[in-house]
């Protein structure tokens, strides 16, 4: 009896887990999509995963990388900083777009999670999107401080205080892609709509002191598709896992060309 | 293995080829690879290949239902239907008229009243209603955002909630004139 | 030279067989393709109307190459949108107050009921016009893009000729819908009409 009531001690002390682990364990369905680019004639699937919540950190990151770990090593996910910052573990979780290391567990055990990958993208391997496309067309809008004459003493191009607060809400973008993947019209017309977060940084570029392309930059999209698929839907605003607004962003270029 | 990353061209100057051949090899026989002395082009032709192979992630099916997206869906089928029917009629009386069919607002008003029965009067006229009171109503709200107000989370759900009363309550007051 | 018609060929498996046999022995310094494909066809080409596939994994070009925006075109660009809103908000008067005048039974002038058909036709026009751009793009579906175009414009003609028609011959869309409705609100007190 003694030696049994030791034994339960020791076990309790030495199991690797959380101090906050009981005796039964909460167990959460995580159903996570699934497809296997050395198999591709398989269809992509749902693969239900059980993790006890007592036992993982409150991030669904944390339950994949668990997932991972102790289940199944052949789930394959981005992940990096696992603090909201790079813009890695971006798929949809529950429904919504959102950073897989910012999006708290939902912890009623008895509801199950569904983790997809970010909505109408090629699929490389289970989570994992194909951005090639994305960043394609961030490329495009030119993304970096173009001036045609510099200050004459020679130091930095000034920007007051007033005009550097226009660039907050846009310099904080991460370009994880949940807006523009959550865009309808981004699904529709990938190829040629340049989506919502492109679209911000087009936008911040534009609204920049220091920059002196604007009119080039407003040019480039003076045609059907690139910024003229937004319809305003703001699926974008209300996925954006940083609190950015790209759709205020857009329609304040859309002000900006009206008049052009 | 790195022959076929191409990178037997740029090494830091400290490594000697004769070392990368031996651990590529030495590697390959530990993870039963081998290495195949290959072009770019031929890379690229494997990739263009397993890129033809990938599919594409749901979206319709598995995003989260929400007043931004289901409105906006709401607010462009009710345009269509209201256009189709307005087109409709529009067309209809070009057509009579080019072809001397006869129609005029007399005899369509007269075998409406008499061959429509009732619930499809019902329905045509709830439809029309409702539809028109959300299309009028969520196009202010349009307009509103044009001029760039009211487009945060915030006020993206009060415009689309006061829209969907205005909706209950002006199509009901059509519907009944 | 035997030549086999197109059409029954597929019947006779052994007619073909028999012709072909039969050119190669007759005219042998013939080269025997003529005996099968005519230089001129009368099958229709249905190439043109064939869906275009997206590109393998969506990607177009190079990893590291930019995205290339079309030619700009303001006429596409910022003027449709300006157009677009004009209309819109030229409408929200143009609907309230034939509406307003209607309900307390007054009628409708027919200039005032002409410019809210011709507004709205450009409206509908438009957001027709947006939904081919959405749903029937010129990339992916060519030919078909093209004729969906010419649809609205014709569509959207005809529908000018009956606005046309209904303004002089008839009393107006507002007087046609008001008849529609139904006329028998004699017992609702509405806007001041007694």
């Amino acid at each position: 009896m003694n030696g049994l009531v030791k034994q339960r001690v020791a076990g309790g002390i030495l199991r690797r887990g959380l101090a906050t682990a009981s005796q039964t364990p909460r167990l959460k369905t995580f159903k996570i999509y699934r497809w296997n680019p050395d198999k591709p004639a398989e269809k992509p699937r749902l693969q239900s995963f059980q993790v006890d919540l007592d036992d993982c950190g409150p991030m669904v990151l944390d339950a994949l990388l668990k997932i991972k770990d102790q289940q199944d090593s052949s789930l394959t996910l981005r992940r990096s900083c696992r603090e909201g910052i790079c813009g890695s573990c971006a798929m949809n979780i529950g429904g919504r777009n959102t950073l897989a290391c910012l999006c708290k567990i939902d912890q009623d055990h008895k509801k199950e999670t569904k983790i997809y990958p970010l909505p109408h993208m090629y699929i490389i391997k289970d989570l994992v999107p194909d951005l090639t496309n994305f960043y394609q067309q961030y490329k495009s809008i030119q993304p970096y401080l173009q001036r045609s004459t510099f200050p004459a003493d020679g130091k930095e191009v000034l920007q007051s205080v007033a005009d550097r607060k226009k660039l907050d809400g846009l310099y904080e973008c991460i370009l994880c892609a949940c807006c523009s993947t959550a865009c309808p019209s981004y699904w529709w017309n990938q190829e040629q709509y340049l989506g919502p977060a492109v679209l911000m940084q087009a936008y911040r570029w534009l609204v920049d002191s220091r920059d002196q392309a604007g009119a080039i930059r407003k040019n480039m999209l003076q045609n059907s598709m690139s910024l003229y698929r937004c319809h305003t839907i703001m699926n974008c605003t209300r996925t954006c896992p940083k609190g950015l607004n790209p759709g205020l962003a857009i329609a304040e270029i859309k002000k900006a060309i009206a008049t052009d | 293995m790195l022959l076929q990353l191409g990178l037997n061209g740029c090494y830091r100057g400290v490594v000697r080829p004769s070392v990368i051949a031996r651990a590529s090899r030495t590697l390959g026989k530990r993870f039963n690879s081998q290495a195949v002395k290959t072009t770019f082009e031929k890379e690229h032709e494997i990739l263009v290949a397993q890129r033809g192979n990938r599919p594409v992630s749901p979206h319709l099916t598995i995003y989260q239902p929400q007043l931004t997206w289901y409105l906006s869906s709401l607010h462009r089928i009710t345009g269509v239907i209201l256009g189709s029917g307005f087109f409709a009629v529009t067309i209809a009386f070009g057509i009579s008229t080019l072809f001397g069919l006869g129609l005029n607002t007399e005899n369509l008003k007269n075998y409406y009243k008499e061959k429509v029965p009732a619930w499809a009067d019902w329905t045509a006229k709830g439809t029309a209603a409702y539809f028109f009171a959300f299309h009028f109503g969520n196009g202010i709200r349009h307009l509103i955002w044009d001029t760039g107000k009211e487009l945060t989370i915030k006020g993206v759900n009060r415009t689309g909630i006061v829209v969907l009363a205005l909706t209950a309550i002006g199509g009901t007051a059509l519907l009944f004139k | 030279m035997l030549i086999v018609p197109l059409g029954l060929s597929r019947g006779f498996r052994n007619g073909i067989y028999c012709a072909r046999n039969l050119n190669r022995v007759l005219a042998p310094a013939l080269p025997t393709a003529y005996a099968t494909k005519r230089l001129i066809s009368i099958k229709p080409d249905f190439s043109k109307f064939k869906l275009t596939p997206p590109p393998p994994g969506g990607v177009v070009g190079g990893v590291n190459d930019a995205y290339k925006p079309p030619e700009p075109n303001h006429f596409h660009g910022s003027y449709h949108w300006d157009y677009e809103r004009i209309t819109a908000v030229s409408l929200i008067p143009l609907t309230t107050i034939p509406l307003y005048t209607s309900l307390s039974g007054g009628v409708v002038h027919p200039l005032l009921d002409a410019s809210l058909c011709v507004m709205l036709i450009l409206h509908a026009h438009y957001g027709f016009m947006s939904c081919i751009i959405d749903y029937i793009p010129k990339r992916k579906f060519g030919l078909w893009h093209d004729m969906a175009r010419y649809l609205l414009y014709g569509g959207s003609a005809l529908a000018f000729y009956g606005v046309y028609e209904l303004e002089t011959n008839n009393n107006g869309i507002v007087d046609l819908i008001a008849n529609l409705w139904g006329e028998d609100d004699s017992n609702v007190y509405m806007f001041g009409r007694n």
